[in-house]
């Protein structure tokens, strides 16, 4: 179809052509275009079928306040493509149709819709229960719009962003883009969100009413201009606001345009004041056949002229209740469409210029008239319109049929931002009976029709906004300037066209019609609220924005109320967002060693533990066997750097270890490390590690990888009444620490530094100082996680490659082998020692665990955290305690986490592998206490055992070096 | 996050940045005596009042500073401490 290529209004450039493939075909749009109007353009009249009828659905709105024109594009389904911009390359696809848009074999669903009234599905098909999955099948098969695979994945570069403002203006019409440029003007700063791909709102396309002013399309890029050319304002387009929070905060989607790099941007924006100048859409008039392809809203039509360049049809007819339906009809004719006459729902009240142009150009103005059926079983053929009360009836042959009954203001932004509405008798909307703190309403949304008044109510509005954040202004003047315009106009009144309303569609996306709400309401379902939900009157994807207005306007005319009608409510997302968008960028943030790249050279498989990245092998044996062997016969070298370290310096360090550790921390030595733990309140132990002292009032202390997060608010937590004058320092990104462990540990140190490692100058427990080849900096530790002779060696993270190198070539000759968590697992395993976590859940206490060793009772005065739940806990028979077990099969390890059962479960296995050292099968469970006994038999349930319980029993711990030679020697 | 709350040290601050330190009960009660039922109420039980709430809160994305604030649950929103509160 040719373009009207020469108006000033064009937003597209019908010069530059771009491909889209619809059903095996490639058309072409134009650049600017969104998807619906260039199929619209290529002669595209059925988008789609509708949810339960299958009824062919068209054009409606332009703004994707409907499932009509959802398809799927580029795999993606249920796209919007009447808001989405056209790219070049697009596949395009409908959506519910079986056959073609045009010949749907479900067509039939819509002859049987006397059979499927308000609700049918939850009354009706339930007996017999045997149907109900029948029912479900079919129903869901019939229905429904897009299709998504369950391997679908969401293709885009989603992200992120968090702006403060001092006002956010939500809508770039006139009215919002006159609060930004007052509020801007007064030195604040603005954003500026706006849905659509540019500035002007309703102004964007109109000439006006008034034939002497400036073209109101002149005044609103005179405006865009004014904003773009102030610094102070953000202009965020294609940008819906999509919610509103405490303390102002909006939330937008913004869709990136084609050369922005982003797909969808989620946008949080706080700030001190809020101007919501979101404009009308129009309200749905209701007749026969409303939802024919060919019946469409008075912007849809009037946008798709000025806008795109398409004539919406050839011959016109025009029912409506607002003054802009007027103004579409002259202009349309203007530009070529031939209007057969304009039915006006109101009796008077219409702008006097604009029906001397309807006079001049022939076009009857049937005032109290409305369309009352659109004929065509595809596409409107011809309309029927009578008079409001139903009496008198003409039809006229024609191919488009502009059809609104009013407008509807969009209040979703005001709602979600907290404000209570209250129907308008004078305009007949919904408007808010009082706005929260720092929120502000302006423009076309209030009534404010007229030009002059929406300039003036924003810029009251955009004045206000600026007292909000502690500006002088003078609103007084604001407010003056606003009354020397025309007030609110009174809104069309009209329900409903005098029509039966089997067919007259309240809401497309559920379509459900006005015969269906009448059932809802003889039902006794009689608030809006509820005939929604039952009804399904605004469930789908327009969330409300058709049927919205009119179903309370319905029911309290239905009936029969004397109250005033009660609206509806809108959450957020205000319009439908992707999860993708909300999800945001997902980077996979996560910390690495120092020795990372150092462990990926030599090998290491990586796996993310907690924060980290750490090397859970060295090889593709995941039961990391030379691993395991190089520790318990040469040498091992592990990095453990990701253990928590911390210092603790001050007067009341020591005060705060006692609180929090349950050890007595007064024996904490300066050449000696103390195991301790740490418990809640609960006396459910949370974390363990060493301390030791390195000066007067000063400590350094590890703790677990996991909890190295948590342990400076933790400490912070537990001594917060108490004023105590201490200072934490989290080290454990400053330091990298290496276990090398082994029988040759010693030699490999021995070789690196001039110090006395024997362990006469160095035993079991020690701390010392040193440097390694004279100037590596080292604070060693000898402990035995892994049950073997080992030294831990903390350095600062800078030194940490030379060490790890210089470890390596000096363990060279010992065959020293890298070890990773795996291997480290199962070698502490095989000692018995713990890892908080996995031998541990949220419920065991110190004592379950066989740590009550480190429980010190004497030092009450610490009020140490955990000790009164402890000494409540230690007489309680029903609790888990932590056994040794070994598999009666030595080959067939049960999996960590399989529970241990008799006729119900006793407690589940934490640890347990085959031992490579031991050629056994061991590990560590909880269980019951009458199961703890060694030599008890227990049978293991795991998911693949096919109903063969595995067979294990109750055995001593440790199951390696139980005198711990190996690890003290 | 909609929430805002005032660090004492760092001032007024996204909601984001801070960890709930739960309903403030002050001290904990003297251990001499205690009941097993008494530490557990002072543990897990909670008033959860509509309303005005005296709460911790930790500034864990900036200074580390445990402070309390009062917040109404109602609105979500951090309030003035009402009068008679001290």
């Amino acid at each position: 179809m040719s373009r009207l290529e020469h108006l000033p209004t064009l937003r597209i450039d019908p010069s530059l052509t771009l491909p889209l493939h619809y059903r095996g075909k490639t058309r072409y749009g134009v650049s600017g275009d969104t998807v619906a109007t260039a199929l619209f353009a290529d002669g595209v009249r059925i988008f789609g079928r509708s949810l339960k009828y299958h009824r062919p659905r068209g054009l409606y709105s332009l703004d994707g306040e409907c499932a009509n024109t959802t398809m799927a594009v580029d795999g993606v389904p249920n796209v919007r493509t009447e808001t989405t911009p056209l790219v070049s390359g697009m596949r395009v696809a409908v959506q519910n149709v079986m056959g073609f848009p045009e010949f749907d074999v479900m067509g039939f669903m819509d002859r049987l819709s006397p059979f499927m009234p308000a609700g049918f599905y939850y009354r009706i098909l339930h007996k017999p229960a045997m149907i109900w999955p029948l029912a479900l099948k079919s129903i869901r098969k019939a229905a429904g719009l897009g299709k998504i695979s369950p391997d679908f994945r969401t293709i885009g570069t989603f992200e992120e962003r968090y702006l403060h403002a001092d006002v956010c203006v939500v809508g770039g019409g006139a009215a919002g883009m006159s609060a930004a440029l007052a509020a801007a003007e007064s030195g604040l700063r603005v954003i500026l969100l706006e849905a659509r791909p540019w500035l002007g709102g309703c102004w964007d396309y109109r000439s006006g009413a008034d034939s002497d002013a400036l073209p109101l399309y002149e005044r609103s890029r005179e405006l865009a201009r004014e904003v773009a050319d102030e610094p102070r304002i953000r202009v965020f387009c294609r940008t819906p606001m999509i919610g509103a929070y405490n303390d102002n905060l909006v939330t937008a989607v913004q869709s990136g345009g084609e050369d922005e790099g982003f797909t969808e941007r989620y946008i949080e924006i706080r700030a001190q004041s809020v101007v919501v100048a979101t404009g009308c859409i129009e309200r749905p008039l209701l007749f026969e056949n409303n939802d024919r392809p060919g019946v469409m809203q008075v912007g849809c039509a009037h946008r798709l002229a000025r806008t795109y360049g398409i004539l919406p049809g050839k011959t016109a007819v025009f029912s409506v209740g607002h003054d802009m339906g007027l103004e579409a009809a002259v202009d349309l004719s203007e530009l070529g469409v031939e209007v057969l006459c304009v039915a006006d729902a109101r009796e008077d009240g219409q702008h006097p210029g604009l029906v001397r142009a309807l006079t001049e150009r022939g076009i009857p103005l049937l005032r109290g008239w409305v369309a009352a059926r659109a004929f065509g079983k595809r596409h409107v053929k011809k309309a029927a319109v009578t008079t409001v009360e139903g009496t008198v009836r003409r039809e006229f042959a024609c191919d488009l049929l502009v059809a609104s009954a009013g407008l509807s203001p969009v209040t979703g932004p005001l709602t979600v931002a907290g404000a209570r509405l209250a129907y308008d008798v004078h305009t007949g909307y919904f408007l808010p009976e009082a706005l929260p703190c720092g929120v502000h309403a302006a423009g076309r949304l209030l009534g404010w029709n007229d030009p002059g008044a929406a300039e003036a109510s924003g810029r009251l509005a955009g004045v206000r906004a600026a007292a909000d954040c502690g500006k002088t202004v003078d609103s007084d003047a604001a407010e003056a300037a606003l009354a020397a315009h025309p007030g609110p106009e009174s809104g069309c009144k009209l329900v409903t066209a005098p029509v039966a309303g089997k067919k007259a569609f309240v809401c497309f996306d559920e379509d459900a019609t006005v015969k269906n709400v009448r059932q809802a309401i003889d039902m006794g379902f009689d608030v809006p609220e509820l005939i929604k939900r039952f009804a399904a009157v605004g469930l789908g994807p327009g969330q409300g924005g058709i049927p919205g207005h009119n179903l309370p306007l319905l029911a309290a005319r239905y009936r029969a109320d004397t109250a005033p009608p009660r609206p509806t409510t809108v959450r957020s997302p205000l319009v439908p967002a992707l999860i993708a968008a909300y999800a945001g960028a997902q980077r996979d943030m996560c910390k690495r060693t120092p020795l990372h790249r150092l462990q990926e050279r030599d090998g290491g498989v990586f796996r993310r533990t907690g924060v980290w990245k750490r090397a859970r092998y060295f090889s593709d044996d995941t039961e990391c066997r030379e691993e395991i062997l190089a520790v318990r016969n040469g040498v091992g070298m592990l990095d453990a750097s990701t253990l928590g370290k911390f210092r603790i310096h001050g007067p009341d360090a020591l005060n705060a270890l006692q609180r929090v550790y349950v050890s007595d921390m007064r024996k904490v030595g300066s050449d000696r490390v103390k195991y301790s733990a740490m418990c809640n309140d609960d006396g459910c132990v949370i974390d363990d590690g060493v301390a030791v002292k390195i000066g007067e009032n000063d400590y350094y202390f590890t703790t677990s990888t996991g909890r190295a997060g948590a342990t400076v608010e933790w400490i912070r937590y537990h001594t917060r009444f108490d004023e105590w004058d201490f200072h934490l320092v989290n080290l454990t990104d400053a330091l990298g620490v290496i276990n090398l462990a082994g029988p040759d540990a010693r030699t490999v140190l021995e070789s690196i530094t001039d110090a006395d490692v024997s362990n006469e100058a160095f035993p079991f427990a020690g701390y010392r100082t040193f440097r390694v080849d004279g100037w590596i900096p080292v604070r060693a530790m000898r402990l035995g996680f892994v049950g073997e002779l080992s030294f831990e060696l903390h350095a600062p993270s800078s030194f940490m490659p030379a060490l790890w190198d210089r470890v390596a070539e000096a363990g060279k000759p010992h065959g020293i082998r890298n070890f990773g968590m795996e291997a480290q697992n199962v070698l502490r395993m095989e000692k018995g020692h713990v890892i908080l976590g996995q031998e541990s859940e949220q419920r065991t206490n110190l004592l379950d665990l066989g740590l009550g060793f480190l429980w010190d009772r004497s030092k009450t005065d610490a009020a140490t955290v955990g000790a009164v739940a402890l000494e409540q806990a230690e007489d309680d028979p029903d609790r888990l305690t932590l056994v040794g077990i070994e598999m009666d099969d030595p080959d067939r390890p049960a999996k960590d986490g399989s529970v241990i059962v008799d006729d119900r479960i006793r407690g589940y296995v934490c640890t347990l592998r085959r031992s490579v050292t031991l050629n056994r099968a061991v590990g560590m469970a909880l269980v019951e206490a009458p199961l703890s006994a060694p030599g008890t038999h227990l049978e293991i349930f795991e998911d693949d055992c096919n109903g063969q319980r595995l067979k294990a029993k109750v055995v001593p711990m440790p199951f390696y070096d139980p005198e711990g030679k190996r690890m003290k020697g | 996050m909609s929430l805002m709350l005032t660090c004492p040290v760092c001032g007024r601050r996204n909601g984001y940045e801070f960890r709930y330190g739960g309903e403030d009960k002050g001290p904990r009660p003297e251990e001499d005596g205690l009941t097993p039922r008494a530490w557990c109420d002072y543990v897990h039980m909670n008033r959860c009042a509509a309303g005005p709430v005296k709460e911790w809160w930790f500034h864990r994305d900036g200074c580390g500073s445990w402070f309390t604030t009062w917040r109404d649950t109602t609105t979500n929103l951090e309030i003035q401490p009402p009068e008679d509160s001290e």
